[in-house]
């Protein structure tokens, strides 16, 4: 045997290992995600694009000639993709087979996402990143600016500067940043961004983003229609589909909601989850948290609501316009830690806990996303004032440390229904 | 309780740049023209409300022009981390992660006793994230800031950003201190700056062949002492006098200067925190040059065609140079530096680099990589030295620098052998 073909046969084993483990992974948190009583009825197409992309390992499904973009953050607007007649997906992974392949190309410090990211760029086996024919990446963090420099070697990347204040200058320059995103997307799909198919990539979002307002209404209802985790499970499979068809899914999902079919008729303690983002597979956080008797009844991140909930508002119906809208969308509303006067987030925290009625917080901050880490004294500063509790929940994607986090959020849990009103009992005491 | 905890951590803060003060002049006590360096740090880092001193404009880093705070009429106090005594007094304040350079920069200005900085603005430059919520927690503090947005290209697009950024700046600065640069003060600001750079360069390059004469901790400590100076001339004017007392001085031939010559790169070293230059002399290795992103400023000089225009055409020619040498990590891609390590390892003197990585600056990790591939073209070893401030970890250190330093010596006797 020669060198040579010891070495392929060698990077066969390691890819075959890799895809094993990989859709291993998948398949065990789908299975766990399935096997969560309370889900919905209309929850397959999420559920089959996840199994899709991570357990079967397809390419994504795109018309003819459509070309893939793949975005990271949500800052990138999805709007303009589409009017440049292409799909965006969203890049964020949560898989920890390619997290510790990233970990022998990135520094030790990096954060999991950035480092699973790293390690399906490197490995090449992953249909969804292989087929992109450009990245965006928002520079939101250190980790994100060093990760688009990596893969500026590997693949076409645009990057866009996101700017530590909202003021009216920086709207500006970030406006004429989207203006190159189009240029340079105009090259890559070969259409021409006009007036008319922008206005297409707005409603095909904007569907989208009436159905998940609708969705988030219902999902405040008490007692609870849907449980956090099946939530998140449709949060995370927007990446992956065209905005019109998941819009399509989540209005099933909507019409069976109405039907009013509760998940539990126990008064669970209300959670929600901020911090870093809990991207598919790595759904450990959010189950544990259901799996140990509380429910995860809102989220402040950016694979959750803060993806989708605020669409642009647009104050001049011209091309410019509507580039300002997008603009002003990504930026002013976002809570993202990235931006050095944050206080936004606290506002919609406390927001959050109103209209959710939260009884305690979880903040979860993934080993090595400082920004997140930063913001948690003041945050839960302020929780505190107004009684709520909130524990900090560090971890990677590894499920070596699954039941040390079980046993912080169990007892968190018990914190928080010690707090509660004792439900009325329905059958009469005996024995006394 | 409260009061003694204060002052055990300000006889640690004290202790520790007293100790490298001590040491450095022990070590260079025949260079009488140090002294002035020497006296320069030990005020600044005795700076407290007592002597009533109160800084104006307050620049955290070294990742911006100070010309231009100059031109607006003000010193720039500058305040670049360095001490492991001053964390002490951020540490409730930040995150566990968060990297020493960060924790003491916010240390020195919650110092209690410290400088007064009620009445001083924060020139923040976003290099990093930490600073991004530094900026955020000053302000909560209700300090007056200003922050400088870093582009992530050095490109002709970014240039835009960055004079956007400058003329900010100088705004700032100049509403602040209720003065107006104009091109007269600019210039003349260009021009003390570039005679600073001049001369620091010029020592740089005579140091670097007379380490009979001074040492290589010596040479960082009077190149990081430009950021203690409370007069720019002043310290130009010492500098020059520093050189020319060490080309005057005769060659020491009982001084073994024969040891292997190495590249401190990655994470800045700053006063008073010398652990590491002080271990590298220690284990008989020879720092040759200490590359960070402070470096190139010595390049940043102006010549009588940029310093031609309106205070409009200097801004854009200031930051024009800046975006042509900035070497900060805050870049996609720091090329820059690339090609000044690259250039400097054309010297052919060079048979080694300390990649010195504070723990928490992730960017510098980050172009470990490039700086590899480059070192391995040249078949020069890399040797990657993760550490804090904390002195605990000296020892383990030191054998590792110890193990280093012994390949490179073998590598020399393999040379040889080879030549023979």
């Amino acid at each position: 045997m020669t060198a040579q073909t010891r070495a392929n046969s060698l990077k066969e084993r390691q890819d075959k290992r890799f895809i094993n483990k990989e859709t291993q992974t998948a398949a065990k948190y789908l299975r766990r995600l399935e096997e969560l009583p309370g889900a919905p009825s209309g929850m397959e197409p999420f559920y089959d694009i996840l199994e899709h992309i991570y357990v079967d390992m397809s390419h994504i499904e795109a018309a003819q000639n459509q070309k893939l973009i793949g975005t990271y953050c949500v800052m990138t607007p999805p709007e303009i993709i589409y009017a440049a007649g292409a799909v965006p997906v969203k890049l964020c992974s949560g898989n920890y087979t390619a997290f510790s392949i990233g970990d022998s190309v990135t520094p030790r410090d990096a954060c999991p996402l950035v480092k699973a990211v790293a390690g399906f760029k490197q490995t090449g086996l992953m249909p969804l990143y292989e087929d992109c024919s450009m990245m965006v990446i928002p520079i939101t963090c250190d980790c994100k600016k060093k990760i688009a420099g990596m893969l500026s070697e590997k693949c076409d990347v645009v990057t866009l500067h996101i700017p530590a204040t909202r003021d009216d200058d920086n709207i500006d320059i970030f406006v004429n940043q989207l203006y190159y995103l189009m240029e340079k997307l105009e090259d890559v799909t070969g259409n021409r961004i006009t007036y008319e198919s922008l206005s297409e990539g707005f409603r095909k979002v904007g569907y989208a983003q009436y159905k998940l307002s609708e969705f988030i209404r219902l999902k405040r209802e008490t007692p609870y229609l849907i449980r956090g985790s099946h939530y998140m499970a449709i949060m995370n499979a927007s990446s992956y589909m065209p905005a019109d068809k998941w819009g399509d899914a989540l209005h099933k999902v909507n019409e069976s909601l109405k039907e009013g079919k509760t998940v539990t008729s126990k008064k669970l303690p209300r959670i929600l989850l901020t911090g870093s983002p809990i991207v598919f597979p790595n759904m450990k956080i959010p189950l544990l948290i259901e799996e140990m008797g509380g429910i995860v009844a809102a989220d402040e991140t950016c694979m959750g609501e803060r993806g989708m909930w605020d669409p642009p508002v647009i104050t001049d119906n011209s091309f410019d316009g509507m580039i300002r809208a997008l603009a002003n969308r990504s930026l002013r509303p976002c809570p993202c830690p990235t931006f050095a006067d944050n206080s936004q987030r606290l506002y919609r925290l406390k927001q959050l806990i109103k209209d959710n009625n939260i009884q305690g917080v979880i903040y979860h901050v993934l080993r090595g996303c400082l920004v997140y880490d930063f913001e948690y004294k003041k945050i839960e500063e302020e929780l505190g004032k107004l009684g709520i509790p909130v524990i900090r929940l560090e971890s990677d994607y590894n499920e070596e440390d699954i039941e040390q986090l079980r046993i912080r959020i169990e007892a968190f849990i018990e914190l928080i229904k010690l707090k509660q009103v004792p439900e009325k009992r329905k059958t009469e005491r005996k024995g006394f | 309780m409260k009061v003694k905890k204060a002052i055990k951590e300000n006889d640690t803060f004290k202790k520790e740049f007293c100790d490298t003060l001590n040491k450095l002049y022990q070590e260079n006590a025949g260079l009488s023209a140090l002294k002035y360096f020497l006296d320069v740090s030990y005020r600044w880092a005795n700076i407290n409300s007592e002597t009533g001193n109160k800084p104006k404009v307050v620049m955290l880093t070294a990742a911006v022009p100070e010309e231009l705070v100059i031109a607006a009429g003000a010193q720039p106090y500058w305040i670049i981390g360095g001490s492991l005594g001053s964390t002490a007094w951020s540490d409730d304040v930040v995150p566990r992660d968060t990297d020493p350079v960060s924790r003491s920069i916010l240390g020195y200005i919650n110092r209690p006793h410290g400088a007064d900085y009620s009445d001083s603005l924060f020139i923040i430059p976003l290099v990093n994230d930490s600073m991004r919520k530094i900026a955020y927690e000053l302000k909560m503090q209700g300090r007056k800031i200003c922050l400088i947005d870093i582009p992530p290209h050095h490109n002709h697009t970014s240039l835009n950003g960055i004079i956007a950024g400058m003329r900010a700046l100088s705004a700032a600065v100049s509403e602040h201190l209720g003065t107006r640069a104009t091109r007269k003060s600019t210039v003349s600001a260009m021009k003390q700056v570039s005679n600073a750079r001049r001369s620091l360069r010029r020592f740089l390059e005579v140091s670097r062949e007379r380490t009979d004469i001074i040492t290589e901790p010596a040479r960082v400590f009077v190149q990081d002492s430009y950021y203690m100076t409370n007069s720019i001339d002043e310290w130009t004017a010492n500098i020059q006098a520093l050189t020319k007392e060490i080309e005057s001085k005769p060659v020491r031939h009982t001084v073994n200067n024969n040891y292997p010559k190495v590249m401190l790169l990655g994470s800045p070293v700053f006063f008073p925190n010398y652990k590491i230059p002080f271990l590298i002399q220690d284990t008989k290795l020879s720092i040759c040059d200490a590359v960070d992103y402070t470096s190139l400023k010595t390049f940043m000089t102006y010549d009588k065609k940029s310093m031609i225009g309106n205070l409009n055409k200097l801004i854009k020619n200031i930051a024009a140079k800046w975006n042509t040498y900035d070497a900060s990590p805050a870049y996609i891609q720091n090329d820059v530096l690339h090609k000044y390590v690259s250039w400097l390892l054309q010297k052919g003197d060079i048979e080694g680099v300390v990649y010195h990585i504070l723990k928490g600056q992730i960017e510098y990790d980050f172009e470990l990589e490039h700086f590899e591939k480059t070192l391995g073209e040249y078949g020069i070893p890399i040797f990657r030295l993760e550490t804090d401030y904390q002195y605990q970890d000296v020892e383990q250190l030191r054998i590792r620098m110890e193990a280093f330093c012994e390949m490179l010596v073998q590598s020399r006797y393999r040379e040889v052998k080879i030549a023979s």
